[in-house]
């Protein structure tokens, strides 16, 4: 096993933590959507290591569940993006408080 | 095979952190874009193929034309135009990630990987094929989930499509 596992598991949680820090700081909502993907896609990475290294397509399977979910995620966020686009609304996501009301 | 992981782990990093800090948004989906590619080079690595077709027809392909092409539509201003800025949100954001990541990294090293090893070793993927096998595990262990994704793409397909026909007062 020329690279260990962890190697892969690490890189896996920096990815993650970088998009977990974009989604808390961005106010942009197309950006948090990229930093959630982000997160989703160092997830799969994770899955696709440790099904590789315990030798199961457990992982591999979720991590195909997760890209669907993903998708399905990304097409009804961006309509919603877009109907507050439409609204004439800013686009930041601290000025989107109309639920607090 | 570590010098093609070491710089594909770079590429990663570097481009994820284009992700977060770009101040253009079509600038943070180009990064996404180089981000996913280089996730399904990894998946290559780990002996995944079929996920190496689905990330870059699904993510790298699909997901982020969908990205790009709203930008283009919306032309999103940069985060400058968004208003007052509060301040400090990078510092918090920051010192979020450096604890974050630092219990990632002791649950890792303490933790290990301790699940029980499975029977498909690479030279068994490789001698059903890599897609045949992942199909013969999506349609009979994980049928069930299987139709559950399907039911909800299916829900999705619906929401997007009354999001997109209701009118805003």
């Amino acid at each position: 096993m020329p690279v260990p596992a962890y190697t892969f598991l690490l890189l896996s949680g920096a990815l993650f933590t970088m998009g977990a820090i974009g989604f808390l700081v961005r106010r942009n909502p197309l950006v948090v959507f990229m930093c959630i993907e982000l997160m989703l896609n160092a997830v799969n990475l994770a899955f696709a290591a440790i099904s590789r290294y315990l030798n199961s397509l457990d992982g591999v399977v979720f991590a195909f569940l997760v890209i669907t979910v993903a998708a399905a995620e990304v097409v009804v966020g961006i309509a919603i993006i877009v109907q507050v686009y439409r609204a004439g609304r800013q686009m930041d996501v601290d000025g989107l408080d109309l639920m607090k009301e | 095979m570590v010098v093609g992981f070491a710089l594909v782990a770079a590429w990663e990093l570097v481009t994820a952190a284009g992700v977060v800090a770009f101040r253009r948004p079509i600038h943070n989906a180009l990064a996404l874009v180089g981000n996913m590619l280089g996730l399904a080079v990894l998946f290559l690595m780990l002996n995944a193929q079929f996920l190496f077709a689905a990330q870059v027809i699904v993510y790298a392909g699909a997901v982020m034309v969908l990205f790009v092409f709203i930008i283009a539509l919306m032309n999103p201003v940069s985060d400058i135009t968004l208003g007052p800025a509060r301040g400090g949100e990078w510092i918090y954001g920051i010192v979020f990630g450096v604890i974050f990541a630092a219990l990632l990294g002791v649950l890792l090293v303490n933790q290990g990987l301790t699940g029980r090893s499975g029977p498909f070793t690479p030279e068994v993927i490789n001698a059903v094929g890599n897609v045949q096998s992942v199909g013969t595990a999506l349609y009979t262990k994980f049928l069930f989930p299987v139709e559950v994704t399907s039911v909800l793409l299916l829900i999705a397909a619906v929401g997007a499509v009354y999001l997109a026909v209701r009118r805003i007062r």
